[in-house]
């Protein structure tokens, strides 16, 4: 069993002890503030962990795979949200225009790694070049989207009131699809890398590529798949958003990014499981830490559980690999 | 001798006209307006609307002069500020390089207070910032630096007032009370809390929240918690775009008992934000005998512009515009310093009260060397010595049907 | 020519050498140590503030306040880099990156920063003394700008810091550095303290960004949590790499260049709304940034072979 399925096993454990521990402190928690106060907050931490995770698991498959600190990534939600913002303004109801604006920016990416990713890949570029060229790429791709539709903010006009309420607790309905969505992109994602043909291919383009091509991987054709998952997901989580949120503007996907990347980290850079915990733990975190402190120190509570997992636990939750020199 | 002196008449007649014609073109007063606007970076959202506002009152101005034959015509340009005062230095700068002598902007004090350190103040070029913080009067500005948009400690106790009337009495009355973390919000605050404790009440918060956060569920959660009196939510449209959705999902806000200062006053609810958030809900904004008609007169303009919605505080941009030109006119000049100079001049407490729908008559009044009292959409002025408004007189109004009414007035003073 | 007023290049001049100064402190971090830091924007944060604090609330003269705060800078690197110089590269970039973004929470937060309202009123020192440097340019015709005196301290500081950075890397000790950057392993094995060395690179780099940060606060007269956040490290990065990877002087270029290039795009003047002229003007610098770095990798003063020998 433990040679068929040593991918799952691993990461399933993992999973199992996430959650315990996670459960474990939400009791505690409801002992000191209450059980309604915490259960309303965990429910508002899930939402919030949507859209972290689906926004890190892009960001993880391509720094895994391609060794790429995608700072562009950010923007590439924008640009799902405003393309579907563009396309619905021709006629199309709001759903099909997203599913369109997906698949376009999952192409823009795709050829975004044709124009910009590949050449410095063949020219072997330095890790810093790769940083300098993301920044600009992301702001190109941000003054673009504002060049041509405006500063303002926007609505992309869904019903963010409409809520479902049990007892005491309620959740948005489209907070409660971003919840439910990005969940499963994240956990598709990491079935498809561990079982599917494609999955163990990019695992072992990730590897090593040399390695990779060797033994007859086709690194070009994988490297494309990954960009186009990447940019979808994206896409998938700034449309989410935008509806779920109510209000947009060209701004929004950069300043999620630093929280996509505290995703990313802590659940352990590269793997799609570690884009749902470090989710998990960013959103729970930053809502339950609004039952001690004042919510103006929300933004710091995921940077500080960054710090102390980076020096506790370095590789992050699903983390595999070196992590001190 | 009879050729001769009819010579010298002649010559002397025609001389006069040249001397007169020339120096009637020399009185043609060209204003290079600066607009410092967020174009880019975290406060972008503001840059459309106050740019529309800052165009909008330009273009009334040059109508309005040109039909009163006031040989005077104003432009505008613009700098992005970014946000960030380094660059807000070097915008104005750029500016002050193509011609500006006067400016419109910027959003926040940190960058007017770069700005007046770094250039103005030197160079005697007026500022119109539309910032509240009473921080911006701790810098020896010499004169330079005006607002239209009253004083946090002026607006607190307008607020406070706005929501003593609503409950009708404010002893032992818990106010829950929310802002955006950034320095406009807790300086209200501070002055809001302070005089509704002074009142007698109670104060629930206060709720801050960082406008980048992906939700206000649980901020929403702790405004409402507890059901309090009242609540006072102190933010910039596109925040509270989020905010009060939260807030309507927590299923336990009443909008009624919601009153906001002049940030989120507009005469149609943006559609960014869900009207059910505002709906009932009262608020404050500076105000005048003139309000009703000078709001009609700006909506319209705005309407007829096409383009952005109205977003917060964008009647004051179009005010500070208008005064610079008033001043201007009344200096016979776009010199900077002659600017500052008039600036009391078409402000003048007790002189003739003009409008914006007089604005032909109170260009000609300025330009005849009359003082005047310039009331603006955004209420009367009568600036002090140091650039604020002294004028307390407030709107108070409620939302019905995503639509702005005024429902009284009251002086913040007393 | 409105282009070329003086008062305007003189404000590009200083804000370009903060920027140098600035990274300056990344060049020794990235380019010779092999650190990948992205908190400097927190360190320089913190010995602004600490200088205007000290001013402000404590009464100390300007010039005392210096020394104290790059002091204050260094404890910081300090601290950081004790528990987190062991990590691996990357990982430690972004252990900076949240410290940074810490560090400009809590100044936006805490009562005793000034929170949203900052600080101000720290600069009386330096306007007296900008005020007599003036009146002694006067006579050789340069009283009439407005920050010359500034941009003169800036360079100044900034040339010095170079030199004693360049002197440094010749060193010993610098040599040891370059040895750390291209093979730690190899370097431990000699019986070097790596860590160490980093900690005294960092320490020197939070110094830099003290430095930074107190003629950025000298320039702007109003410390504000905004003003110190990652897009100011990301924009002293593309100064670096624009100059040239593991030089100096590249870094001053780099600087020069970068300011040059998005302050003076303002006078680019198209018949476009004011909002799309603001776009444009960041689409044309964030493509220069992309074509840069395509096609001249090693920057302008750098070297391609300093860059092979990085991983």
């Amino acid at each position: 069993m433990e040679r068929r399925f040593p991918f799952l096993t691993a990461n399933a454990r993992v999973a199992v002890r996430l959650t315990l521990v996670l459960i474990l402190v939400a009791i505690v928690l409801a002992v000191a503030r209450g059980p309604v106060a915490v259960g309303q907050t965990t429910l508002n931490g899930l939402v919030a962990a949507g859209y972290f995770s689906l926004g890190a698991v892009g960001l993880t498959l391509v720094f895994g795979s391609l060794r790429i600190i995608n700072f562009a990534h950010g923007d590439l939600l924008t640009l799902g949200a405003y393309v579907t913002l563009g396309i619905s303004a021709i006629g199309l109801p709001f759903w099909p225009a997203a599913a369109l604006a997906i698949a376009a920016t999952a192409g823009i990416a795709l050829v975004l790694d044709r124009i910009v990713w590949e050449p410095m890949r063949r020219k072997r570029a330095s890790t810093l070049q790769l940083f300098l060229v993301a920044i600009g790429l992301a702001m190109v791709i941000r003054y673009t989207i504002q060049f041509f539709a405006g500063s303002q903010p926007r609505s992309v006009g869904q019903d963010v009131l409409s809520a479902i309420v049990v007892g005491p607790f309620h959740l948005g309905a489209l907070q409660g699809l971003a919840l439910i969505v990005g969940v499963a992109a994240a956990t598709l994602v990491g079935l498809g890398l561990a079982f599917t043909p494609f999955g163990k291919k990019i695992r072992a383009l990730a590897d090593d590529v040399a390695l990779a091509e060797v033994s007859g991987v086709d690194t070009r054709r994988m490297i494309r798949l990954v960009w186009l998952v990447a940019g979808g997901l994206a896409a998938l989580a700034g449309v989410l958003y935008a509806a779920a949120v109510g209000s947009v503007n060209p701004n929004f996907g950069f300043l999620i990014l630093l929280s996509l990347f505290t995703a990313a980290v802590l659940g352990g850079i590269g793997n799609a499981y570690g884009a749902l915990a470090g989710g998990l733990i960013v959103g729970l975190a930053q809502e339950w830490s609004t039952l001690f402190f004042n919510a103006r120190w929300k933004p710091v509570v995921g940077f500080a559980i960054l710090i102390v997992m980076l020096l506790v636990m370095p590789r992050g939750i699903f983390g595999s690999g070196r992590a001190r020199s | 001798m009879n050729w001769r002196r009819r010579f010298i008449a002649a010559v002397s007649v025609a001389a006069l006209a040249g001397i007169l014609t020339s120096s009637a073109l020399a009185d043609e007063v060209a204003l290079t307006i600066g607009k410092l606007l967020e174009l880019t970076g975290p406060l972008s959202e503001n840059a459309p609307s106050q740019d529309k506002a800052i165009n909008i009152a330009v273009d009334y101005a040059n109508q309005a002069a040109q039909s009163a034959g006031v040989p005077i015509k104003a432009t505008a340009i613009s700098a992005d500020v970014q946000g960030d005062p380094q660059a807000a230095l070097s915008a104005a700068r750029a500016l002050v390089a193509k011609g500006a002598t006067v400016f419109i902007g910027p959003s926040i004090t940190p960058e007017s207070i770069a700005i007046a350190n770094g250039l103005t103040i030197q160079k005697k070029i007026t500022v119109w910032p539309v910032g509240t913080s009473m921080r911006l009067r701790t810098i020896k500005d010499e004169g330079t630096i005006f607002r239209t948009v009253p004083p946090d400690s002026l607006q607190a106790r307008a607020v406070a007032a706005a929501v003593e009337d609503k409950l009708g009495a404010a002893k032992g009355k818990v106010l829950s009370i929310a802002y955006r973390n950034e320095p406009y919000g807790e300086g209200l605050f501070k002055d809001l809390s302070a005089a509704w404790q002074a009142k007698g009440g109670k104060i629930q918060g206060p709720i801050v929240y960082d406008p980048t956060q992906a939700t206000f569920d649980s901020e929403a959660q702790q405004i409402v918690d507890n059901n309090p009196d009242a609540y006072v939510v102190i933010d910039y449209p596109d925040t509270f775009a989020k905010v009060g959705a939260a807030l309507v999902r927590t299923g336990k806000f009443d909008p009624s008992k919601l009153v906001v200062p002049d940030a989120l006053a507009f005469s149609t609810v943006p559609s960014n934000i869900p009207p059910q958030a505002l709906e009932g809900a009262r608020g404050t904004r500076g105000g005048s005998d003139t309000s009703t008609q000078a709001y009609k007169l700006f909506d319209d303009l705005w309407q007829k512009a096409g383009g952005v919605e109205h977003f917060a505080l964008d009647a004051n941009s179009f005010d500070s515009t208008t005064l610079a030109i008033l001043a201007a006119a009344a200096a016979k000049s776009a010199d900077p310093a002659a600017i500052q100079g008039k600036i009391h001049s078409v402000t003048k407490p007790g002189a003739a009260k003009y409008s914006p729908t007089n604005l032909g008559d109170a260009l000609k009044a300025v330009w005849a060397g009359q003082p005047i009292d310039y009331v603006g959409v955004a209420g009367a002025f009568e600036f002090a010595p140091n650039g604020d408004p002294t004028i307390s007189r407030f709107d108070i109004f409620e939302y019905r049907d995503g639509k702005l009414h005024v429902i009284k007035q009251i002086d913040a003073a007393e | 020519m409105s282009f070329l007023d003086a008062d305007f290049w003189i404000g590009v001049g200083v804000t370009a050498g903060v920027y140098a100064i600035f990274a300056l402190g990344l060049q020794l971090n990235v380019g010779f140590t092999g650190l990948i830091n992205l908190g400097q924007a927190g360190f320089m944060a913190i010995g602004a503030y600490a200088m205007g604090m000290l001013v402000v609330d404590a009464g100390w003269p300007l010039l005392l306040a210096l020394p104290a705060a790059i002091l204050v800078a260094i404890v910081a690197g300090a601290l950081v880099g004790l528990p987190t110089l062991r990590l691996r590269a990357d990982y430690f970039g972004i252990v900076t990156i949240a410290f940074s973004e810490i560090v400009r929470y809590a100044l936006q937060n805490a009562a005793f920063t000034g929170g949203n309202q900052g600080v101000l009123g720290f600069d009386g020192g330096w306007r007296e003394f900008q005020a007599w440097a003036s009146n002694e340019l006067s006579p050789i015709g340069l009283g009439g700008t407005i920050q010359l005196p500034l941009l003169i301290a800036v360079w100044a500081t900034l040339l010095i810091c170079l030199a004693a950075l360049t002197i440094l890397q010749r060193s010993p000790w610098g040599r040891v550095l370059k040895a750390i950057r291209e093979d730690e392993d190899a370097a431990a094995a000699l019986g070097k303290n790596v860590f160490a060395f980093k900690l005294q690179s960092l320490g020197i780099a939070a110094a830099l960004a003290a430095v930074a940060g107190f003629f950025l606060a000298l320039n702007v007269t109003y410390l504000y949590p905004s003003e110190f956040d990652p897009s100011f490290t990301f924009f002293g990065y593309a100064a670096l790499i624009l100059g040239g990877f593991a030089s100096y002087g590249g870094v001053v270029a780099g600087a020069i260049i970068l300011c040059a290039l998005t302050e003076g795009l303002r006078f680019l003047d198209l018949p476009l709304s004011s909002s799309q002229s603001g776009s444009l003007r960041f689409i044309i610098v964030g493509l220069v940034l992309i074509i840069l770095a395509m096609f001249r990798p090693q920057g302008l003063l750098g070297s391609k072979a300093e860059m092979q020998l990085r991983s």
